[in-house]
């Protein structure tokens, strides 16, 4: 320090004060005549393509290398990369680029592990672009609310139509079995439904959906709660093989899903499956469950897969460049659009404080998903109920489609999810 | 009554995968006086192994090639990690063997990769039917590969100079080892063995299946299996892994009837029966009783 003299060491306080203030420090400053607190800094993003420009942090808690979703997590996050690039490309969101590769995290599926990185990755992030996993993402949400930390899931939860540091998309997986039976029901008229799901948000959302559904339907209901694990299926199997339901709701990862419908089948059992989009992977068609997967499985998703033709499908294809089709990549791309509305209205607003993200965030009446969703879907401002996305497409398992399945229905509203009011999360209701 | 049938032999099917997979963890314990937690790791490398060759060669081929392939790894294992602790307390070197566990699935887990894998057996999940009985083909070949490996093992142990040399180390180190037996021998072969073992219990557990990560649990099931069959005993291992396996298939079949108990409940019937053995018999049922002096 003697070496430097005074001013040196005047001027090595002065910036690493400026750091202190920009990275994690909670004192507001300003940057020109936008306010930032949190993850905004004025110095360029690691690799910027404009160096003029500043950062804006986004965070992402994902499920990257040993937990069950991992087939998906990991091009979610890739398109992530890809979208927020392409943002950058295009010239960012006012004076910032967006970098969302510094702070990635994974969490194993386990919401202790999500719980713990997130608290790591806080203080340098002004909100998260992904946060995979309802339960894990539970294990977040009071301080996300209580820090004012907008965040993405990465997961279709109708507990997250009433939060609002949650910018969700498209339908919840309630919505989305809802529209499985309007669809069932008009194809094959089954008089009862069993829903096989896992436990917590994930599946009891989508079994509650369900069983709203079939009441209003008059088809008999019942739900078996199964485990994660291709070996743990035996009591479910056994299950729809004694009450011979018409239809089953499979709610689980795609090798459980894939070990009661192999087995169900190979052992007799005659109904359909419907799978929320979660249950499905390419990979299934190589495994001994694929003939049964291809004669009595479909699929419910929340949106349109890899091949459509959609401008924001196109963007998605174009940014990846030579990957393997998987609509992992599709959901990591449509679930990013919405915290690229919410930063560019908090630019717009001269505000980019999390409070001021937050505010822009609930401000929204409309988010431009390119195509991928309908025109008026990401309407945060219009609160839970009327807010709610209730598009869902029906696929099949189809070995000549390039994500392994191929469309039966595009994207609909069934008269049960259109009719229902959204007025508490569905998983109450199971 | 076709049910119970076809639930004993789902049992026998699934217990088979069991028993194998245990006859591993008692051949080391009776050569090592240690209880390897490294077996599911084995596992998965072996059928991971399986589903890599079985794109180059016929299936036949690769599960023979992985067991051999896991044999060597679990050998060379023992080497490094296992051996220069001989003369520790067993409790440490037990303890090592969950670090192996831990470290060779990362590196397993790396080479399943994102998309679950398939070992691309030939019976997949088709049924034999004789007089109204349907029972899966993969059941089926389960239990004979079994009870061909056990015979082996059998035959082994009792008629060859090393099968020899392997019982007499079991029954005590210090006089085998004044008798000329190569102790370090048996602690490898004893090793090499159990791998080859989990290798085909790994390739039977993802017939009609697939292969991810979480496929290693399975071997969990072993150690109730262990503990019910008795630590150091071969024909408990095959006995009690058969056990489970219908005990499991059974309360899966007819938990509807107690439906108070979950959905699930056969998931946790081997702890169960663990948990009572080790109450009531805590040397199992064909297993060593330890007589302590006082």
């Amino acid at each position: 320090m003697n070496k430097m003299g005074p001013l040196g060491a005047a001027a090595l306080l002065l910036v690493s004060g400026a750091l202190a203030a920009c990275r994690g420090g909670e004192s507001e400053t300003s940057e020109g005549e936008i306010k930032t607190d949190v993850g905004v800094t004025a110095e360029p993003c690691p690799g910027a393509t404009d160096q003029s420009k500043g950062c804006i942090y986004l965070g992402i808690i994902s499920d990257l290398t040993e937990g069950p979703f991992r087939a998906l997590a990991v091009p979610i996050t890739d398109a992530q990369k890809a979208f927020w690039k392409r943002v950058n490309e295009d010239g960012g969101i006012g004076g910032y680029e967006v970098d969302v590769t510094k702070y990635v995290r994974d969490n194993k599926y386990n919401p202790q592990t999500h719980n713990q990185v997130y608290q790591e990755i806080k203080p340098n992030v002004l909100g998260l672009a992904q946060t995979l996993g309802s339960p894990t993402t539970a294990a977040i949400i009071n301080d996300l609310k209580s820090n004012s930390v907008v965040a993405a899931p990465a997961s279709w939860t109708s507990a997250w139509a009433f939060e609002d540091v949650i910018i969700e998309s498209g339908a919840n997986y309630c919505v989305e079995s809802m529209n499985a039976l309007d669809y069932a029901k008009e194809v094959y008229n089954p008089k009862s439904v069993m829903a096989v799901h896992l436990a917590g948000d994930y599946g009891e959302d989508a079994a509650a959906g369900a069983k709203l559904a079939a009441q209003s339907l008059g088809m008999t209901f019942s739900a078996v709660k199964t485990d994660s694990g291709a070996d743990k299926q035996a009591g479910a199997i056994q299950a729809i093989l004694t009450a011979k339901p018409d239809l089953v709701i499979v709610t689980t990862g795609p090798a459980d899903a894939a070990a009661i419908i192999g087995q169900t089948v190979a052992r007799g059992y005659a109904g359909r499956f419907i799978g929320t989009s979660p249950t499905w992977n390419p990979a299934l068609l190589q495994s001994a469950a694929a003939p049964a997967l291809l004669a009595r499985y479909e699929q419910s998703a929340p949106w349109n897969a890899w091949a459509t033709d959609s401008a924001g499908h196109k963007a998605m294809r174009e940014a990846l460049g030579s990957v393997t089709p998987n609509d992992g990549y599709t959901s990591g791309w449509v679930w990013s659009y919405s915290m690229k509305a919410a930063l560019s209205k908090a630019v717009e607003n001269g505000d980019l404080t999390r409070a001021g993200l937050l505010a822009a965030a609930k401000s929204l009446t409309s988010v431009d998903y390119e195509g991928m969703l309908p025109s008026g879907a990401g309407n945060y401002a219009a609160g839970p109920n009327e807010g709610a996305v209730r598009v869902t497409a029906i696929y099949k398992a189809d070995r000549a489609a390039a994500t392994g399945v191929g469309q039966v229905r595009d994207l609909f509203t069934g008269p049960t999810a259109k009719a229902y009011t959204l007025d508490g999360p569905c998983y109450e209701k199971l | 009554m076709a049910e119970l049938i076809e639930a004993v032999l789902r049992g026998l099917g699934t217990g088979s995968v069991y028993a194998l997979l245990a006859l591993g963890f008692v051949i080391i314990y009776k050569a090592t006086r240690v209880i390897s937690f490294a077996q599911p790791a084995f596992m998965l490398a072996g059928v991971t192994m399986v589903t890599y060759l079985v794109l180059e060669v016929s299936f036949w081929v690769a599960v023979p090639v992985a067991a051999l392939l896991t044999g060597l790894l679990a050998l060379g294992v023992e080497r490094l990690a296992v051996r220069p602790m001989v003369g520790r307390p067993a409790f440490v070197v037990a303890i090592i063997t969950l670090g192996v566990d831990v470290a060779v699935r990362v590196v397993v887990n790396a080479f399943i990769g994102l998309d679950v894998r398939n070992v691309l057996d030939p019976w997949g999940l088709r049924t034999v039917g004789i007089g109204g009985i349907d029972m899966q083909q993969r059941h089926l070949a389960a239990f004979l590969t079994t009870a061909a490996l056990v015979a082996a093992l059998f035959a082994f142990f009792r008629f060859t100079r090393m099968g020899l040399a392997m019982r007499a180390a079991a029954y005590d180190q210090e006089a085998a080892l004044a008798q000329g037996v190569s102790v370090g021998t048996v602690f490898a072969l004893s090793w090499g063995l159990a791998g080859a073992l989990a290798a085909v219990a790994g390739t039977f557990a993802a017939a009609g299946s697939s292969v991810d990560a979480a496929l290693w649990l399975i071997a969990l099931t072993a150690l109730p299996v262990i503990i019910l069959g008795g630590l150091d005993s071969l024909p408990g291992a095959v006995v009690g892994g058969l056990a489970i396996g219908v005990l499991q298939e059974l309360t899966a079949t007819y938990q509807n009837h107690a439906p108070w108990l979950g959905g699930n409940v056969s998931v946790i019937t081997p702890y169960v029966v663990m948990l009572l053995v080790l109450l009531v018999r805590p040397y199992g049922l064909f297993g060593t009783r330890e007589v302590e002096r006082v």
